[in-house]
């Protein structure tokens, strides 16, 4: 009976504070307490380009099933400073939880530094409307009248008491006030101590004193709560206690997948989102194999080496360099970077170097805001590269496709002998999902490095024809220092050896044109395009990238509203599957386009490759991510005839 | 086998720079040096960007690489760092190196890679028809430029040692023995090395020309016995460093050849990274193995344990 009731949870929190004062740890401890009692989480942090003092939040999911985006209003708010209130006060539920710290309560909105100059006009606005004052006191007042559980907490009392406790003076543990916030938050909403004692010791594994510390907090905030407010109604287990799983970001995924399809050198010049993958990578350059394999191998010392580059051109090429001389390679950049990349990845696809770019979309055009959300590079990634560049173009929609897609983008990279353009962006980097081993297994993969020689030529002297034109367009590839040969950027001949010959040059760009339609035949249907809902659905909803999750979700929504839709969720986007795309819109009644660009850049494509023309549309454009009831919201108006293009707002 | 033969490194293509081009006698100079240094062809890249002496790859019979306009020194890196056994040149133009790719330059520095630059020093852009180049000096008026050079010149060896080099060396292209053994001695360097070459271009550079340079040019270690380049101490650098840096300087009635400076005391990025990733020397990232049966060598949930949540 209890199982039934876990299925039924569906829970929405928000944590929000400043930049480096905790609200990391707080996001991850929130998570694995949640995960702890059985349930699988989503969640995505929002933060400024800052490191320290701008607002930060993270908004997170709590479901018995994979949730797969995040929603407001929110069920608890918990807020670590005073601009969380007046930031997101409009964003509980009207039975939800507040919970914020009693000595922000005559905080005004004035005081507050880092709201925006025209966020704070605005709040204050919205506020005047509603006949509230700038002042914490008063939002507070209004929230309670709405029927939202205001709990205040004396967070300096608490720590005093938490300092006795444990014999030791406010300031080494002034840290703590995040966990006491988070704890009064699970327990009220029916969580008890000792799961936020284990998600305490696991996110701070092995920090003896912090961990002390920690827990000591959790319990004066427990029972402080317990005292003055009552616990919440116990939750009942989750599906998924007992089990080893993970939680893990888009970064830690691709960077995860990458060392599983055997990336040995990663190149990249810093930038946000991507650092993080980099990073990543970086903390497990070391890995080991078992003991079996090391004897196979001969070595049990591997690893993949991540290289700082002094800018993106050079990451590029040296990850050209790389690959030309064996190592399966890849660098991880966003927009601004991918723009410094685009002579290389014309220079690879001449050359036919293969090479993984890993791009994490972020909001432009330009500098934009590096920390949010935008899916702007489509286009830009078809067409990198200057003169005719025909590549590999394919975006992930989740973690776990982004997993597989790292591993497939390496594969398809060498047996094509092409750039990759792994398409992600900051939703998936900075959204972090539970999930287990059997997502992610590596048995499933092959590893296929295509026609690639290893044996010397037993001839010195012997020149390899390193661009030989054969039957499928793809010419037997060995690795610098093996065989004579000769690469090069200029147009050139089966040798690599320079040519202005216009028959040469005309059979070498028809050779590299039609190995990627080679590829678009030989590569499956379901790694290009996918088709999730009822197939005889009448209204089709296309989108590409990290608008899956929330778009699925608002698909279920509609279905209890009696409306049927299937959502076309397209992958690659060079080679285009034209055929399949052309087939599903043209038998649907309605088509609507989703994406988080103005230019609403995949309906161009597929205006391009197969000449429909979507003529509705929802889009995001402020940088925020899409959430499950805009979605639902805007494509339900969208579907019933109200408007044919939707601009969705929502979220701080 | 018999030793290599300079011929040995000949190609066939048509070698299309102008006649009494210095480009030949680097060309020429280096493809002796291979010989003598008895390297594999297939071990042994020159890498080059975009301009006249960047054909220079098509004419040397080694594995070699053509890239992009100011990229030589990344693509070289990637190759060097991927395959450490792999000798590593790079043949670029004063405007590709210090002009379009001057940011790579100044980085290559900073890691010390074992890995040897040839920089042909013409001080003109000749494929795009004369075009001053930032080692053309401020003021000087070459043929094809409808004013005077307004900007100032670039001193590739105190840039080289800004940047952290660990062997520069100054060479004439006509003198051709001389630069061959700077090139040998570069390629022995366990660090990374600059040869300047000053070259004449005898189509663009009507200013700069044989006559100019032999009027100006002597060797170091002529003109001065004592003359000891090698840093093999801090002791040594604070020592020579003001000597070093004053012949670095030296142009304009007399210009200095010869290798001005040799650091051995800076360890180079291969020992660096074997720091940091033991077995990298064994196993570098373009021979280790990176499958087993086809399938991969890494499971995430044995290998990304911090990410691990137990329920």
């Amino acid at each position: 009976m209890l199982r039934d009731l876990s299925e039924q949870i569906d829970l929405s929190v928000m944590i929000g504070g400043p930049q480096g004062g905790g609200i990391e740890s707080s996001g991850q401890m929130l998570l694995r307490t949640f995960m702890i009692k059985g349930y699988d989480v989503f969640g995505i942090r929002e933060y400024h380009s800052n490191i320290m003092g701008a607002h930060s939040y993270y908004n997170i999911r709590v479901k018995s099933v994979k949730p797969r985006s995040v929603k407001l209003p929110v069920d608890g708010l918990l807020a670590l400073d005073a601009e969380t209130i007046f930031t997101h006060y409009n964003e509980i539920s009207g039975n939800g939880y507040l919970i914020y710290d009693t000595s922000t309560e005559g905080t005004k909105i004035e005081r507050i530094a880092p709201i925006e100059v025209e966020v704070k006009e605005r709040i204050k606005n919205d506020l005047k409307e509603a006949g509230i004052e700038p002042i914490i006191s008063d939002v507070i007042k209004y929230l309670s009248r709405k029927g939202v559980k205001t709990i205040g907490l004396p967070l300096k009392d608490l720590l005093r008491k938490t300092a006795e406790k444990l014999n030791t003076n406010l300031v080494s543990i002034s840290k703590t006030v995040n966990t006491m916030s988070l704890t009064a938050m699970v327990s009220l909403l029916g969580f008890n101590l000792k799961t936020v004692e284990k998600a305490i010791n696991y996110y701070f594994s092995g920090r003896k004193s912090i961990i002390e510390a920690n827990v000591e907090a959790a319990r004066t905030s427990f029972e402080f709560v317990k005292e003055n407010y009552g616990l919440g109604k116990e939750i009942p287990d989750g599906p998924n206690r007992g089990k080893t799983r993970m939680v893990a970001t888009g970064n830690d995924v691709v960077a995860m997948g990458k060392v599983a399809g055997g990336l040995t050198l990663e190149t990249y010049y810093p930038i946000t989102p991507a650092q993080d993958e980099a990073f990543y990578l970086g903390l497990h350059r070391n890995f080991k194999v078992d003991e079996n394999t090391s004897k196979r191998l001969g070595t049990d010392k591997l690893g993949v080496l991540p290289f700082q580059a002094e800018d993106e051109l050079a990451a590029i090429n040296m990850a050209i360099g790389g690959a030309l001389a064996g190592a399966r390679t890849a660098t991880t950049t966003s927009g601004p970077g991918f723009s410094l990349m685009n002579e290389g990845i014309s220079f690879a696809v001449i050359a036919e170097v293969p090479v993984v770019i890993t791009v994490w979309m972020r909001a432009g055009p330009s500098t934009g805001e590096a920390t949010r959300q935008g899916q702007q590079d489509l286009l830009h990634s078809i067409f990198s590269g200057h003169g005719d560049s025909p590549k590999i173009v394919i975006s992930s929609g989740d973690h776990i496709e982004a997993f597989y897609d790292a591993i497939k983008s390496l594969n398809w990279a060498e047996k094509y002998q092409t750039p990759v353009v792994h398409l992600v962006d900051k939703y998936l980097a900075s959204s972090m999902m539970s999930f287990d081993k059997e997502d992610v297994d590596t048995s499933k993969v092959q590893i296929d490095r295509g026609k690639y020689i290893t044996e010397p030529s037993s001839n010195e002297g012997e020149r390899f024809k390193r661009y030989e034109l054969t039957e499928d367009y793809i010419s037997p590839r060995t690795p610098l220092g093996n065989r004579l040969m000769m690469i090069s950027s200029l147009t050139h001949n089966e040798y690599g050896m320079v040519t202005e010959d216009p028959v040469t040059r005309e059979k070498m760009l028809i050779k590299r044109l039609k190995k990627i339609e080679k590829a678009g035949m030989e590569i499956p249907i379901e790694d290009k395009v996918r088709l999730y809902g009822n197939p005889d659905a009448k209204v089709t909803i296309v989108s590409w990238g990290s608008t899956k999750g929330p778009i699925l979700d608002a698909i279920n929504l509609l279905k209890r509203d009696g409306i049927d839709a299937k959502l076309l969720h397209i992958r690659m986007l060079m080679p285009f599957p034209s055929d399949y795309v052309s087939k599903i819109l043209n038998s649907s009644d309605a088509v609507i386009d989703l994406e988080a660009n103005s230019m609403t850049q995949l309906a161009m494509a597929i205006k391009m490759y197969t000449g429909y023309d979507i003529k509705k549309k929802v889009v995001k454009l402020s940088g925020r991510t899409i959430m499950e009831h805009e979605t639902y919201k805007a494509l339900k108006s969208v579907i019933k005839g109200e408007k044919d293009f939707v601009v969705m707002s929502d979220g701080a | 086998m018999m030793a290599r033969n300079w011929s040995d490194y000949r190609t066939s293509a048509w070698v299309q720079w102008c006649p009494a081009c210095g480009n030949y006698g680097i060309l020429t100079a280096l493809q002796r040096a291979l010989a003598e240094l008895d390297l594999p062809p297939e071990k042994t890249t020159v890498v080059s960007g975009i301009g006249c002496s960047s054909r220079i790859p098509y004419y040397i019979k080694t594995s070699n690489v053509h890239t992009l306009h100011g990229r030589p020194i990344p693509v070289a890196q990637g190759i060097k760092i991927a395959n450490p056994d792999q000798t590593v040149i790079v043949s670029s133009g004063d405007g590709d190196l210090l002009g379009i790719g001057a940011g790579h330059f100044v980085a290559l520095g900073r890691r010390n890679i074992q890995m040897t630059v040839i920089l042909h020093d013409n001080a003109v852009y000749g494929l795009t028809k004369g075009q001053a180049s930032p080692t053309l000096h401020l003021w000087i008026k070459t043929k094809a430029l409808d004013t005077p050079n307004i900007q100032g010149n670039i001193n590739p060896l105190l840039l080289a040692f800004a940047s952290g080099y660990t062997f520069i060396a100054r060479a004439y292209a006509y003198h051709i023995d001389q630069l061959k053994e700077m090139i040998k001695k570069g390629i022995k360097h366990n660090g990374t090395s600059l040869i300047d070459v000053l070259q004449p271009c005898p189509t663009y550079n009507n200013i700069m020309t044989k006559d100019w340079y032999e009027k100006r040019i002597y060797y170091l270690e002529k003109d001065d016995p004592s003359w000891d380049p090698t840093i093999s101490s801090p002791e040594d650098l604070t020592k020579k460093s003001s000597k070093i840096l004053e012949k670095m300087n030296e142009w304009e009635d007399r210009i200095p050849l010869g290798i001005f400076y040799i650091n051995n005391t800076i360890e180079p990025l291969e020992t660096r990274i074997e720091k940091i990733l033991p077995g990298y020397r064994a196993n570098p990232p373009g021979k280790r193995p990176i499958e087993i049966n086809e399938k991969p060598l890494v499971h995430p949930f044995t290998e990304f344990k911090d990410r691990i949540v137990e329920t």
